[in-house]
């Protein structure tokens, strides 16, 4: 293993090793932790696992596609608009899943200074833009028939556009400071301040006369959507997720490589012989 | 009524942002590591010019 193989290797000087505990006698969970932290392990974990991850996140969305496009009937009302949910609703949720994981890692390298949170929190925010991006585009599809209009600024749909907007900033500052860790700790503070829009978006329906329709799938008691029309949506939750670790992985990847481009592992593994 | 442009447009712009989500990180990595081969390739060329400065 590389040294500085603890998430504590982004500090100016590496932790020394407790002597009485070297790595080989670690709880297996806890040195894969800090392998973890190593960068050449994780640029070995991400290029090997990144793929997985989008190859399970296709399948998976293109089984939910299928159903939700072939198999489930036409909504009675809203006709075969209402397929435009199976992309819409699983995107809304991995909208505010990344904002929250984003906030998640920016407070772990806040608090702890470790570098590889710095970079997952940054690959988090344009995996999440795109899936607001999605689920504004998609809305407003789906609005143009249902609501005859294709933008309302309604409470749900202003709220959701702020999120955007908070991923724009994220991304905005990050790319906008030179020192790369400088930027990551900045942009993770306005992550962990934006992380109060989350309960906005999901409380506007409740606390403000929405044109958007309130909560119709509960995870825990009875859905207001039929039974039959929700099997496809959870193929494509689940294909989200999937796709959404696959990119994190790809785009943490792609920054870790590029803050050590000078280091002798990537040399290597851009097939620079020494 | 079928309403099919507006959710073939949707999905359209679904796999839109998901392609170009699947892409842009493979781009960014294959020009990280292109620039580390080509600072690489540069990187003696400079030591040897150094050199013969050295020499003359």
């Amino acid at each position: 293993m590389e040294t500085g193989g603890s998430p504590a290797c982004g500090r100016a000087a590496p932790l020394p090793q407790r002597a009485d505990v070297p790595m080989s006698n670690m709880n297996p969970v806890v040195r894969w932790f800090h392998q973890l932290g190593s960068p050449p392990y994780f640029d070995r974990f991400a290029a090997r696992w990144a793929p997985w991850a989008f190859a399970l996140g296709l399948a998976t969305m293109a089984v939910g596609m299928y159903l939700g496009l072939f198999v489930v009937p036409a909504d009675y009302q809203q006709g075969d608009s209402f397929r435009i949910l199976y992309i819409h609703v699983p995107s809304a949720w991995m909208s505010m899943a990344m904002f929250a994981l984003m906030a998640f890692y920016g407070a772990i390298a806040l608090v702890w200074r470790i570098k590889l949170c710095e970079i997952l929190a940054m690959a988090c925010a344009p995996v999440g833009a795109a899936f607001t991006l999605i689920t504004l585009a998609t809305g407003s599809i789906w609005g143009k028939p249902m609501w005859g209009t294709w933008w309302d600024w309604d409470p749900r749909l202003t709220s959701q556009l702020v999120l955007l907007f908070l991923y724009f900033g994220v991304i905005g500052l990050y790319a906008a400071i030179e020192d790369r860790r400088a930027a990551a700790r900045a942009a993770s503070l306005l992550a962990i301040v934006g992380v109060v829009m989350l309960p906005i978006i999901r409380y506007s329906v409740v606390w403000w006369n929405s044109l958007h329709q309130g909560q119709t799938i509960r995870v825990f008691g009875e859905s207001s959507m039929d039974a039959s029309m929700l099997p496809p949506l959870l193929w494509m939750v689940v294909g989200t997720k999937f796709w959404a670790i696959g990119s994190v992985l790809a785009r943490a990847r792609a920054d870790n490589l590029q803050r050590e481009a000078g280091k002798d592992w990537v040399r290597r593994a851009a097939g620079v012989e020494r | 009524m079928s309403y099919a442009g507006y959710v073939i447009a949707a999905y359209a712009v679904f796999a839109a942002v998901l392609l170009w989500d699947f892409v842009a990180p493979r781009i960014r990595i294959a020009q990280v590591l292109r620039a580390v081969r080509l600072l690489a390739r540069r990187d003696p060329a400079r030591a040897r010019n150094a050199a013969q400065e050295l020499k003359r």
